[in-house]
């Protein structure tokens, strides 16, 4: 199996370089038969790249540690649900998923255009995705290779990292991955579009589904990735602003700037420049991401240390920039249409400016990761800024694009009357504003968190108003009761329903990081068994000790019994575990999770004879942020169904 | 289990199970999401859990409990490490570019985008002038132009 995992990806790599030297031959030749080859080998390239994902699977499956991978990142005891996510554990891994997604998206694309191939914007389209590959496929094939074999064959694996022996490690990296690699699929139909002049809204409508799609994967990753950190990290938190979770959030941003200017380029054909800009931006993004991983030159709680293969991304992002330049500055004159708009108060003007704040967030934090490396060139002086910092910086910027999620669904397209702002805003403004001064009133403090809460109610109202103001429209129109015409309404509608469910999703993650931050409660104790302790509300009894062996660790636990307001509230038990061949400690979290608050206990001391320490949180608010985030990513799924075409009758 | 294994095992357990000490809780957290871990370079001192981040959170609690203030705590810290090992530098020399370059580009960005739409607002105005003088001008009422506006609305919403 290793030999047919080496071969294979060797071949899949040879396969690659030959779809790219037949489509510039075909197009220099311009002959569409060098283009069908080039499609075959794309095809053929997706079929040999699974091939060598099989055989590494198999051989994880099969515990052969003599391969070097199989033996960093598993062992004998590691469950077999693991297994699985060992293969993205590590760098070479995670290397060969995104070479072997890569290649399944591009024989995709390759499928869906196989009755297109006389058209040289589809040759474009093979080269740069086919182009893309060849880089994942050389990396695979001479510098990091899984199946590489040490010169001894180990009892046993190293085991895998205990911090990713959690369920939410088997889909965080690889819808991660999912999100970078999809968005390759809109570059490579904007670069078409630049090469060969067809620059109207073709190219997105085209590949709208692509870009959705990647969107929401990049946004599951992102989620996941801190649902992760906050049940296993054991720190309370979700987002520490780690170069690493930048480097998946800042393309993020973009793309979701583009996802809104794409539509004015689709309504009004405006802002063609800007759209080349953002995607080529997007894509640039994913791969910076993946050198700051890779590369070493930050340090950050999850990288793969300085891999060698930074200076290869670094080349491939310089000459991808540079082209993507060239072609857009060539493009310009063609690009740039006669832009009119008729009104600042007009739905794409107020999208404009989202589209600054969204580009001003991600700046920040690009400048702000980037940071040590600019200080050192500057000062000698490696200054890293941390958690407190990106959020004293973009919080003053997340709150006005919050005002502005309400603010620009409620401005008609063309121009706003001034009747139409009074009636959309009027009630929203009072609402929210009689919202935070019963909230002042309540006792919560806090500019921020109130402003936060304020802005976030003014949001709810108007995306309600927009749900009943259709379903009225809809029940008058078609005389339907409210319980039939608000699913039809949202069904027949869905795009635009779709980004309003995905709006109602981000202010409930809004409203759960306020919470969740300006108001948690931290509180840590020792205590022995019998003994309480008090936080907030909340009465924690130890009331026993237990250790056991299971699998690959030995587990500590203590039960705790919770009382909330002075009655019983169930029992926590959080955990202590330590890893045999991992040797290494971890702890295991314990969350009584309600819809107004999470009571988070972690363990990070044990003594033999049953004395415990004890780290408790509790997180206001905080489970809104899964909530939203689960609102979001059906708001994206609703925007993607597509419609029926209507036939002729 | 082999013997060394098992005495490799047993001695790591020893280690881990240590004798914790009370801790006055959470003075000790603030201040640790304002440090970094000097032994882990670039990791956060509130995420960290390598001895050598429990040297400095002893050194915090100690500290407390002395009645330092947070302040205190970072500039001891800062006069060890240096600033390096802050997570929010301090607010002087070329930290300052840090602090205020985003608000300078979110400023530039509403400014540019502010010209950008004044222009098409102005070039959409002459545009309309010229077509009016062309044609007479159809005037609708208000209530066939709402419902000409929904209809494009779901047209467009289908397409």
């Amino acid at each position: 199996m290793v030999t047919i995992g080496n071969l294979s990806v060797f071949i899949a790599f040879v396969v690659s370089v030959l779809a790219c030297a037949f489509i510039l031959v075909g197009l220099m030749k311009n002959d569409i038969r060098f283009i069908e080859s080039a499609r075959r080998s794309i095809h053929g390239a997706a079929v040999i790249t699974s091939l060598a994902t099989v055989a590494l699977v198999y051989l994880f499956f099969t515990g052969n540690f003599q391969v070097e991978y199989v033996a960093s990142y598993s062992d004998r005891a590691l469950p077999a649900f693991y297994k699985l996510t060992s293969f993205w554990a590590g760098q070479k891994g995670s290397l060969l998923f995104w070479a072997w997604t890569l290649s399944l998206f591009a024989s995709i694309v390759a499928y869906r255009t196989r009755k297109e191939t006389q058209s040289r914007a589809t040759s474009y389209i093979y080269l740069v995705l086919a182009g893309t590959l060849v880089l994942f496929l050389f990396l695979l094939s001479t510098v990091s290779n899984p199946f590489d074999l040490l010169s001894f064959v180990p009892e046993d694996g190293q085991g895998l990292n205990p911090m990713l022996q959690n369920p939410g490690m088997i889909w965080h990296p690889p819808t991660l991955f999912l999100g970078y690699i999809g968005f390759t699929v809109p570059f490579a139909y904007a670069i078409a579009a630049l090469i060969t002049g067809k620059l109207d809204a073709a190219w997105l409508k085209k590949t709208r589904t692509w870009t959705i799609i990647s969107w929401i994967f990049l946004t599951i990753g992102i989620i996941l990735g801190g649902q992760w950190a906050y049940v296993e990290l054991g720190w309370g938190g979700y987002w520490a602003w780690d170069p690493v979770e930048n480097a998946s959030f800042i393309p993020w941003l973009v793309a979701t700037a583009f996802l809104h200017t794409a539509i004015i380029q689709e309504r009004r054909n405006i802002m063609r420049v800007w759209n080349m800009v953002l995607i080529v931006l997007t894509f640039l993004l994913c791969i910076f991401g993946t050198y700051l991983v890779r590369s070493g030159v930050l340090q950050s709680v999850h990288d793969f240390g300085a891999t060698g293969l930074g200076g290869y991304f670094l080349a491939f992002l310089i000459i991808v920039f540079l082209a993507s330049l060239y072609l857009i500055v060539e493009s310009y004159g063609e690009l740039s249409t006669d832009h009119t708009i008729e009104s600042f108060l007009s739905r794409e003007a107020t999208f404009l400016f989202n589209n600054v704040v969204l580009l001003a967030v991600a700046f920040s934090t690009t400048f702000g990761t980037i940071f040590p490396l600019i200080s050192e060139l500057f000062t000698g002086k490696k200054i890293t800024v941390g958690q407190p910092f990106f959020n004293q910086v973009n919080t003053p910027l997340f709150l006005f694009l919050l005002l502005l999620t309400g603010i620009c669904p409620l401005i008609g397209w063309r121009k706003a009357s001034a009747s139409n702002l009074r009636k959309n805003f009027l009630a929203p403004s009072l609402i929210a504003a009689a919202g935070t001064a019963l909230l002042f009133a309540l006792g919560l403090r806090g500019g921020y968190p109130l402003t936060s809460f304020g802005f976030s109610l003014f949001v709810l109202v108007t995306i309600f108003n927009e749900f009943r103001g259709g379903t009225r429209a809809r029940m008058k129109l078609t005389g339907e009761s409210a319980f039939k015409a608000l699913p039809m309404l949202i069904y027949k509608m869905r795009r635009r329903y779709g980004g309003y469910f995905v709006h109602l999703g981000v202010v409930l993650i809004i409203i759960g990081i306020t919470g969740s931050s300006a108001y948690k409660i931290e509180k840590k104790a020792t205590l022995l068994k019998g003994e309480s302790m008090k936080i907030g509300n909340y009465e924690l009894h130890y009331d026993n000790f237990g250790e056991f062996e299971d699998r690959n660790r030995y587990v500590y636990t203590a039960n705790l019994a919770v009382f909330k307001d002075g009655r019983e509230a169930g029992t926590i038990s959080p955990e202590r575990r330590y890893y045999i061949n991992a040797k290494q400690p971890t702890t295991e979290v314990s969350i009584r999770s309600t819809l107004v608050e999470d009571l988070y206990v972690t363990m990070p001391g044990v003594s033999r004879d049953g004395q415990i320490t004890l780290s408790v949180t509790v997180n206001p608010l905080l489970v809104w942020i899964w909530i939203g985030s689960l609102i979001m990513v059906l708001g994206g799924l609703l925007a993607i169904i597509p419609y029926q075409k209507k036939r002729l009758a | 289990m082999r013997p060394f294994n098992r005495f490799v095992v047993i001695a790591s357990l020893l280690l881990f199970l240590y004798l914790p000490t009370a801790v006055s809780a959470l003075a000790v957290s603030e201040v640790e999401e304002s440090l970094l871990c000097y032994a882990c370079p670039g990791e956060p001192l509130n995420i960290d859990r390598c001895g050598g981040g429990d040297k400095m959170r002893a050194v915090i609690k100690q500290m407390i409990a002395a009645g330092k203030t947070k302040q205190e705590i970072l500039d001891y810290f800062e006069a060890q490490f240096g600033e390096e090992i802050l997570t929010i530098p301090p607010k002087r020399g070329f930290n300052l570019v840090a602090y205020y370059a985003p608000y300078a580009v979110f400023l530039l960005g509403i400014l540019a985008a502010f010209l950008f739409v004044r222009k098409w607002v102005a070039s959409g105005e002459k545009k309309s002038l010229a077509e009016n003088r062309l044609d007479d001008k159809v005037l609708l009422s208000d209530e066939v132009q709402k419902k000409i506006d929904s209809e494009i609305e779901k047209l467009d919403e289908e397409e």
